[in-house]
Order: C-alpha cells, then structure tokens, then sequence
C-alpha cells in the first residue's frame, strides 16, 4: 500500500504541478478568454495553430511572457525554499528552522535596500543592480556567520543558529536605517522585503534555473547522509558520515539557492518553514522521499498563493503576505502539538 | 581459547584526552587483541567513555597514540573507521518517524557512496543482523514505538550490519531491565564468540562485567590501574583504590565468578567513642547488626562462630577477629575457654538472636564472671533447641550480673549509640 503511494506518487504530484501551472495560466485580472488562452499555449508550446488571427499581442504577450515565467518562477522559487528549508531542518536538526534563519534574508534585503537607494540600474547576467546587491549581501551574510561559528575545523550548530540570529538583528538594524533616511524609496524597500513575483519573466527564470538544477542534484546526493544526520551528530559521525563537510556541503548549497530565488523574489517567508513540515507528515522522514516532494509541493504551494496574490484583491499583494497568512497559522499549529507532545 | 599470536586491534600508548582545557584521559595504557572482551570498569568520570570517543573519532587525542589496526587511528577517514568500528550508545531516542529497517541500514552507510544506492547484498547483511538479533519481525515498525530493550538490539543491529572487526559499548545496559541487561549482554558474548568480535564495553555494573568479560581494565583519574582477568580485578583491595566503598567480594559459585556486594560508603570519622564489643553470633541474623556495629568504629569481636555460617562469612569480609569452630562441630571447652578471655576484655557482650541447640550452648558457659555487661536477644528464647538449657543458662547468670534483654539488634544499637556518643561542647 504505502509502496504503491512512493511509486505513482511523484508521478502523480508531477501531474498536479503540472495541472495547477495550466490552470493558473488561465486565471488572471486581464480579461482573456478560457480558448483564447488555451489557444496561445498551443501555439507558444506546440506550433499548433488553431487561429490566432482574432487575438491580440497583447494577450498573447500577457499568457507568454508575463503568467507563464511568473508562474514557473514562483514553482521554482517555492520548491528551492522548500528543499533548503527541509535539508536545514536536517543539518539542523532543528523543526524550527528555514532556510533563511542564518541571516541570508537580512543580508539580501540590506544588498536590496542599498541598491534601491542608490537607484542602482546597471544589470548583470539577467539580473539587475537591486537583484546583484541582494544576492552579494546574502551570500556575505552566511560567510561571516559561518566564519564566527567556526572553532578550528568545526561549527557547532547551536553557535551556527545563535549567530545566524545575532548577524541577522544588526544587518536589519542598518537597513531600518538606511530607510529611516531615505524615506521617497520606503514603499519600494518595504514591497521588496515582502517578496513578490510581479513583473517577473523568463530572464528571471533563466538566471535562478542553473542554480536549482545544480543545487537540486546537489541536496539529492546528499539524502543518505542528511538522515543519518537526524541521528545526531555524534552519532553520525559513527557512522562513518563526515559530518562538517555535509554541514558546509549544504550550507554552501542551501545559501546560494536561497541567495539566487531571494535575490528575484524578494523575501517570500513560511514556504521554507512549512512545506516540509507537512511533506514530512506524509512521506516519513527520509531525505530520498522529502526532497522530491518537498520541491514539487513548495512549488504547487507557491504558485497557488501568487496566483491568489494576483487575483484576489484589484491591486497586487506581495505574496510574502499570503504565504504568511497561511504560515503563521501552521506555526502555531506545529508548536501546540510539540507541546502536546511532551518534547 | 587461546591463540598463539593474537592480532592487536588496538593499542592505546599515553593517551591524553579531554574537553577543552580539562583532561578527562590522562595517560592510559593498554593493548586489545583480536577476539578479546574487555569491559571498562571504575567511577563516573574516570574517562571510560571519554575512551570510546576518541576510538570512534569523536574527540582528538591531545598527546599520546592510539594504534588502530596497525594504523595510527588519527590517519583513518571518518568512513574507513566506521568500517571497522561500531559503537552502541547507551540508549538512544530519535526524533523522527524511521522504521527499525532504515536505521539498521544506516549501518551500512560506511560502505556506500553518495552515489551508490543500499544494493541486494547490503539488504542481505541488514536482514542477517536483524534475524541475529531477533528484530527481523519488527523490521517494519516505528523505532519510536519500541521498547527500551527492543531499541538496544536494533542498535546493536545497526552495529553488526556496520560489519566492524571491533563493537564498542558504552553502558549498554544502564537503561534496561534485568531481563533486557542479560539479553543484551549473551547477544554481545554471541558476538564475541561466533563472529570473533573484539568487543571493548563500558559496564557500570561490575557484576556484569565480571560475569561476561573475559578481561576486565579498572580505570581510575584517567588511567588504567588494573588490567586482566575479572577474578584477579575484582578484589577487595583493588576495587578500594577506586571506590569509597565497604564491599564484599565472594565468588558466585553459578558462574564462577567473582561477584561483588556493596555495602556503604565510607564516611568520615565517626563521632562515637569506641567500645569494645563481642557479640555472640553464629546463626544468618546478625550480619546486619556486625556491620552497623562496624561502621559506627567500635572494636568488634565474635565467637564462637562456626566457620561457613552466614554470620561467619560477614565477620570474616569486615575483618573481625573471631573464635572459630570447624563447621557443624558442636563448640568445644577450650574454644569456649578462649572465647572467655576475649570477652574478659569487652566493655559489652551481646548475645544476638541465633537459635541454641546442643552445639553452641557452651558459648554461655562461664559469662555470669564476665565484667562487661550483657544484651541478651529476646528471641533465641524462641529457637532454643536445648531443652531448657538455655533456660538454665540464662537463670546461672543472672544470679550474677543483670542480663539486659533486648527485641531487636536496633535497640541494642540505639543503646550503645546513647552511651557512646560525644557531645560537642
């Protein structure tokens, strides 16, 4: 029974992604019609031409080039912050934490902050300035946590978290600063910080797409390790696991896939927190199973709550809104049943 | 048994170990060969398990060689150790949701690249280790779900699918049961035996040990003290260095092993004066009263005492000095004739409560001259096997002397603790 779940479900979780990315396509403010749309997908994706003659640019501009990058961005950048916030949980060994606990959100809105500030425009591999400021800001931030924790060859976790805390609280703290004297650009700042997809394409695809490819097979290599790893670390290493270099392996990993989707998107919170959480709920806890669907759930997850950030009310909502809207909720949830339990 | 040239697993030359500044290991010395079963035995925080992680490379060694397999251990990966070292903790819970099966085949994680999937041949050893430790019918279910003993032989498990040439233990009966400790440790000696595994275990319970080690190590402040087999360990003045303790050593006679019976602490001086006093023993009843007598400092004596009875063995572990008797020889004249002039010395006699019968009646013989005052034990009058003897006995002396009676050793306890205690001023 359980068997033939881990069989045909990636085949079936697979179909959802794909059902709900056609389904959202569709779903939109800009009026297009349900065979219209249809028709340009056909047409964008097969050749197959059923008559495009009664329908604008614009509206096969709007599925094409706007929905659809956006769409895949947000699969993407949902199952990247799913699989970094299921393998930290791992390393970790700790429920509570995302991938953005060491600092990689603070050190990206800060790099974005400056770059808005700046008014940086100049753009780099697909990128922008803000997106490039952001992405060296998050990645510094991880060095100099990983640097302070380290003592000789080893970090200890604790001091790793606890770092990770301390390093995040004072680049907020020069940032919050940086708005408090630039107040024109405080709305920009703020709508950054709250992540969003809007008027995102397929640069924007192209340029995190290399690092979820090679990050992705990366974490996958890693999943044997990443269970014994729940053991304990001492265990672990018993078992013939080196465990510091599995720690820096997916701290390397984890941060530039976090820094890559961040640098985008902006920072999009709760996906990290508790996608694998309920992926774990279902699958059991082994890596082999967990990543997979953790990516492919993170991604379904995302999309969902952009295509609600896009439709639901007249103006945009940073979708960082929506997913804590369901975020938080789950926390609360996750933290009274640990209570319940005893632990 | 024995082997001409044993290979040496293991070789520990100086090690110095610890945590931070502090060393925990200060100098140990010893050499483990293959096939061997050595237990680690002494007080908390003498570095046994501080041993065992620097074997499994958990902790540098400060100073010092350990030799692992004719290999420096610090020049092994973490892998190619866990290739020939296993280690079960002394009990283990997991946070997470595996079946017994995932955590067995985390053992053969050593023998597995990142790449490499568990193949048909590393199911094959993790069924065998679970079959040998009686898991396979479990294999399906939660290790969460298990009891305490069930989770200590999935461990061990996990250890045999390690397929190591050395299994190191670390207290792996402390949380069990005596059902689940004897289980436990047969699987071990199994182990030992079948699959000449050099096991090195870390055993508070020195019962325990001796009865499954074939060699015990005592360690003491970070050293081994004594090294060899559990009869020539396990004695008195030995286990004395290392435990503040009153014990007493005898031999199991079910395994042939030295078995170990602890008494008390030794407290500092006491604050009683010290009295000299013989106590008329000889039945099973007055181990208890000797020993208390004992601890509080007083100058015991006993007799006549029958050798092999219960309270001749307690006198014989505290060091009382006795009159003796062959066994079941009723007391002869002169052995009384010597008891009496012990008891001429003593501040107190008591007769403690031990049945009379034709063969030690003669130890009332002569007490009605004594100068020292005498506690007699209400019930011996309830096992007098004498035929009104005793009786006879009893009146002799008392035309003489006032025979203080008693109803139980404690009051006779409370009274010399009442006479003899100093008062600070």
């Amino acid at each position: 029974m359980k068997n033939t779940v881990k069989k045909y479900g990636i085949i079936l979780s697979i179909a959802m992604c794909i059902i709900i990315i056609y389904i959202c396509t569709l779903l939109g403010v800009a009026s297009i019609s349900f065979w219209d749309a249809n028709k340009i997908l056909l047409d964008q994706i097969f050749h197959i031409d059923l008559g495009m003659e009664n329908i604008s640019d614009g509206a096969i501009a709007i599925i094409w080039n706007v929905r659809l990058p956006r769409i895949i961005l947000a699969f993407i950048t949902g199952g990247v912050l799913a699989i970094c916030g299921a393998a930290y949980q791992g390393i970790f060994k700790n429920p509570m934490a995302d991938p953005y606990i060491l600092g990689v959100s603070s050190g990206a809105a800060l790099g974005a902050t400056i770059g808005i500030v700046m008014n940086f425009s100049s753009s780099l591999f697909g990128m922008n300035g803000t997106a490039i400021l952001a992405f060296v800001g998050s990645f510094t931030t991880i060095l100099v946590v990983y640097n302070i924790s380290r003592v000789g060859r080893k970090v200890p976790v604790a001091t790793l978290l606890l770092s990770g805390i301390a390093i995040g609280q004072t680049i907020s703290a020069i940032m919050y600063l940086l708005m408090i004297f630039n107040q024109e650009e405080m709305t920009q700042i703020m709508f950054w910080i709250m992540g969003s997809l809007n008027g995102k394409g397929w640069d924007q695809v192209l340029t995190v797409l290399p690092y979820v490819l090679i990050g992705g097979v990366i974490m996958l290599t890693s999943v044997r390790e990443l269970d014994i790893m729940l053991l304990g670390e001492e265990t672990a290493t018993q078992l013939g696991v080196d465990t510091e270099r599995l720690k820096k392996k997916i701290l390397i990993t984890s941060s530039l896939l976090t820094a890559a989707v961040v640098s985008v998107t902006g920072i999009i919170g709760f996906v990290g927190l508790v996608v694998p959480h309920i992926v774990r709920l279902v699958t059991g806890p082994k890596h082999r199973v967990l990543i997979p669907f953790s990516l492919l759930f993170g991604g379904a997850f995302l999309i969902l709550c952009d295509t609600l950030a896009r439709t639901v009310a007249g103006q945009e909502i940073p979708v960082g809104i929506i997913t804590a809207a369901f975020g938080g909720p789950f926390f609360v949830y996750l933290l009274r049943k640990r209570k319940q339990g005893g632990a | 048994m024995e082997r001409l040239m044993p290979k040496v697993m293991l070789d520990f030359k100086d090690v110095v170990s610890g945590y931070g500044e502090k060393d925990i290991l200060k100098g140990f010395n010893a050499t483990i060969c293959q096939g061997e079963f050595v237990g680690l035995i002494g007080p908390n925080g003498t570095g046994k398990s501080t041993l065992l992680k620097c074997l499994s490379g958990l902790l540098p060694v400060k100073s010092g060689v350990i030799t692992l397999e004719e290999k420096d251990n610090t020049r092994y990966s973490q892998r190619e150790r866990a290739q020939m070292i296993a280690v079960v903790p002394q009990s283990f819970d997991i946070d997470y949701d595996f079946t017994v099966e995932d955590i067995v085949l985390m053992g053969r994680n050593p023998y597995l690249s990142y790449r490499t999937r568990e193949s048909q041949n590393d199911y094959h050893i993790v069924t065998e280790a679970m079959w040998a430790t009686k898991t396979l019918p479990f294999r399906k279910r939660l290790y969460n779900n298990l009891s305490g003993g069930e989770k200590q032989r999935v461990i061990i498990a996990r250890a045999i699918a390690q397929e190591p040439d050395i299994i190191l233990l670390d207290e792996p009966t402390s949380a069990l049961d005596i059902h689940h400790q004897i289980e436990v440790m047969e699987l071990i000696r199994d182990l030992n035996q079948k699959k000449s595994m050099t096991v090195v275990a870390v055993l508070h319970d020195i019962n325990l040990a001796a009865r499954y080690c074939n060699r015990l190590i005592l360690m003491k402040d970070g050293k081994a003290i004594v090294d060899g087999i559990p009869k020539d360990v396990i004695t008195e003045p030995n286990l004395k260095k290392v435990y503040e303790m009153k014990m007493f050593i005898k031999e199991n006679k079910l395994f042939g092993k030295p078995e170990i019976i602890p008494l008390r602490v030794i407290k500092e001086s006491e604050d009683y004066r010290s009295l000299r006093i013989h106590v008329i023993c000889g039945g099973n009843r007055a181990s208890q009263v000797l020993e208390e007598l004992e601890a509080m400092g007083h100058q015991l004596t006993a007799g006549v005492v029958n050798q092999g009875s219960d309270d001749w063995t307690i006198c014989d572990v505290l060091g009382i000095p006795m009159i003796e008797e062959s066994p079941f020889t009723a007391i002869s004249s002169e052995k009384q004739v010597k008891n009496l002039a012990v008891m001429a010395k003593s501040d107190l006699i008591l007769i403690s409560d031990l049945p009379f019968g034709h063969g030690n009646i003669t130890n009332l013989n002569g007490l009605e001259k004594l100068p020292g005052e005498i506690y007699f034990h209400r019930n011996c009058l309830n096992n007098d096997f004498t035929e009104g003897q005793l009786q006879k006995r009893l009146e002799a002396i008392k035309k003489h002397k006032t025979v203080n009676e008693i109803d139980d050793h404690q009051e006779f306890i409370e009274i010399v603790k009442a006479l003899t205690l100093i008062e600070d001023k």
